[in-house]
């Protein structure tokens, strides 16, 4: 009974054992638990889903804000997966978010009198700077003194947070905002261009192109070579005259910069000043998505758009459903330990 | 001079209590890591003990029903880092992050009724013969038994660590996994005690955050402690011994953060406030040129972790 199987059912199973049957497997995994989840907190599960589903695609509005989450979930993404390049585990795409919509806001407020063609590209400048130097802080302590970077970009974290509410509080506070501590208005000069009266806006072109560029020079140039070689062995890169040490700064610069761009994004477009809990969360879901993509910057793409879904529609779930915020938090978390968990078993199989 | 030395005991006793949550954490990740895994999700493990511990000193009238729930949450989530660790090789570092943000939405998400609940403290060695003590009552006085826990915790880690067969085996695990099985014992259990002790500390410590030292339960109110101690795990080279000296670095620097606050300095609060991770990162700095030049102590099990992102 056994012995004999038809080549359908073998092609079949051979699929189901590929990348494939992973993906499947991951993606009834996590409709089972979400509806789980809904259902032990005395929620129509099924009803749920559907709605979840329909507030992050269902109409043009919807599927907007679901664009509109995923730009900075794209760019802190990338932020992470560049870093993964070279073997190192950064996780501080919160704290460069945080320090580009500081540096950014900075130079908005230092040159709001000047005129629109010299303020935006003065508070993009700033951004990237702000997002790039908490990048390479963590970099450096890598380099010259060895510090692991997971802790540090975690802890620079928390710094870069709290440095926002400095200002905010204190010296940048509009006096004129009755007591709520946040920046003045963004001049309508530096307010980055938004689509079809959306909020969809130009950080989401940039992750995109940002993406490309990145996939194409790491696969396609020497220096992406030379990220694979000194990851493998820096020994033997540095004899070939590559810097690991050099790299490990590029790598986290450029990686910061992306993330400083979703900030000074949320601060202009979303909030149109900076403020407290300006993009709380968004750092780490770029974590897990630059995971879940396996660190390739193309697939990062659909999935940050995937994630950008799950918040929209966590959002629209507290809206109608009185579902809590955190409730976000859970489903991300669920997901992403289901893709983990099947990743993980999947690449043992294929070993075996 | 003798305001100047009450002024400084106070400080450092105002440290101790404010070090203990980062110390128990320290003690639990350590022994996590000398069995070989690695665990930032004590983050999350902390924040659902704390709001679990709250919850059931809340409802049950009871706050050593809290401490107990606190410890039991904090293993249960554990058990999730455990089954995608030990269960199915995933990455101990992306692990850990599922686990950190699967911890802060369930206790967000739980902990939403209880936001702003008063509840029965465990109470302090006032009124006790201790702070009858001439000079250093007073200073003794207010400590918790939380405290008290965790300072005992680190003789018992370190003679079971250092002085048992059990221990040995334990560290052996997180030096060489291939030596451990070749000698004919299974790393797998005592990793996965190891991880199921973390989630215990962790659990517990934050139960000593919300049930003893704040008596509130705020959403996300360990504010980086998991991830803090897990860096000064580093600094304490993997011995509870230097848990102590290492955790109190974290204390007193929140504890300076409030001192200074409290002379009311021209200094904005925010800025304050980075004190408690800048000076951990900073010690972090000078601790890791020492590591380099001698290894520190870290189990050779843990550098595969440290170095592979997929």
């Amino acid at each position: 009974m056994t012995s004999t199987t038809y080549p359908a059912v073998r092609s079949g199973r051979r699929l189901l054992g590929g990348p494939a049957g992973a993906v499947l497997v991951m993606a009834a995994a996590f409709v089972v638990a979400a509806m789980a989840f809904f259902a032990i907190n005395g929620r129509e599960s099924v009803s749920l889903f559907q709605e979840m589903v329909m507030g992050a695609f269902g109409d043009t509005y919807s599927f907007s804000e679901t664009l509109v989450k995923t730009a900075p979930i794209l760019l802190t993404a990338l932020a992470v997966a560049l870093p993964a390049r070279l073997g190192l585990i950064s996780v501080g795409g919160e704290g460069q978010l945080y320090l580009g919509a500081l540096f950014g806001t900075g130079a908005v407020l230092a040159a709001v009198d000047q005129p629109g063609w010299l303020l935006m590209p003065l508070m993009l400048a700033g951004a990237m700077a702000g997002g790039a130097l908490w990048g390479v802080i963590p970099g450096l302590l890598k380099t010259r003194l060895g510090v692991n970077e997971t802790i540090s970009t975690l802890l620079l974290n928390y710094v870069g947070i709290l440095l926002v509410s400095f200002v905010v509080h204190g010296p940048w506070k509009n006096p004129n905002s009755l007591g709520w501590p946040a920046t003045i208005e963004f001049p309508e000069s530096a307010i980055l261009p938004q689509f079809f009266d959306t909020r969809v806006h130009m950080g989401l072109v940039f992750g995109v192109v940002a993406a490309i560029i990145l996939h194409i020079l790491v696969t396609r140039s020497r220096w992406g070579l030379g990220l694979q070689v000194s990851r493998s062995n820096p020994r033997v890169g540095a004899t070939a005259g590559i810097s690991y040490e050099r790299n490990v700064l590029i790598v986290m610069a450029v990686g910061g910069l992306l993330a400083g761009l979703a900030g000074i994004a949320e601060a202009s477009v979303i909030q149109n000043r900076l403020q407290d809990g300006l993009a709380s969360g968004y750092g780490m879901t770029g974590f897990l998505v630059a995971w879940l993509a396996g660190q390739h910057f193309l697939r990062i793409i659909p999935l940050s758009v995937l994630m950008g879904g799950l918040l929209a529609s966590a959002d629209s779930l507290q809206l109608y459903a009185q579902l809590p915020k955190a409730s976000a938090d859970i489903l991300q978390a669920l997901l992403f330990i289901i893709v983990l968990a099947v990743a993980s078993l999947w690449g043992r199989r294929r070993e075996a | 001079m003798e305001s100047f030395i009450t002024e400084l005991l106070t400080l450092l006793f105002a440290a101790l209590r404010s070090a203990t949550p980062v110390l128990a954490v320290v003690l639990g990740e350590a022994m996590t890591q000398r069995s070989g895994v690695i665990n930032l999700g004590v983050e999350g493990q902390m924040l659902l003990g704390a709001m679990t511990g709250f919850a059931v000193a809340s409802i049950t009238g009871d706050p050593w029903l809290g401490v107990l729930a606190a410890c039991g949450a904090g293993v249960a989530l554990s058990m999730v880092h455990a089954i995608l660790v030990l269960g199915c090789g995933a990455n101990q570092i992306a692990s850990g992050v599922a686990v950190l943000i699967l911890g802060g939405g369930l206790s967000a998400y739980y902990g939403i009724p209880f936001v702003g609940d008063r509840i029965d403290t465990l109470g302090n060695l006032n009124h006790t013969f201790v702070s009858d003590i001439p000079l250093l009552g007073q200073f003794l006085g207010p400590i918790t038994p939380t405290v008290l826990i965790t300072l005992l915790a680190i003789p018992a880690i370190s003679i079971f660590l250092f002085r048992t067969r059990l221990g040995l085996r334990w560290r052996s695990t997180g030096e060489s996994q291939d030596i451990t099985r070749n000698l004919g014992h299974n790393p797998v259990p005592y990793q996965l005690g190891a991880i199921a002790f973390g989630g215990l500390m962790s659990g517990f410590a934050g139960a000593a955050l919300a049930v003893d030292y704040t008596a509130n339960w705020v959403e996300g109110m360990t504010a980086g402690r998991g991830l803090v101690a897990v860096g000064l795990v580093i600094v304490a080279r993997w011995n509870p011994w230097y848990a102590l000296p290492a955790a109190l670095l974290f204390g007193a620097s929140e504890a300076l953060n409030l001192k200074l606050q409290s002379w009311g300095l021209p200094i904005s609060p925010y800025l304050l406030a980075t004190l408690p991770y800048l000076i951990p990162l900073t010690v972090l700095m000078l601790s890791y040129r020492g590591l380099r030049a001698s290894g520190g102590g870290m189990p050779a099990g843990l550098r595969v972790v440290f170095q592979s992102a997929r």
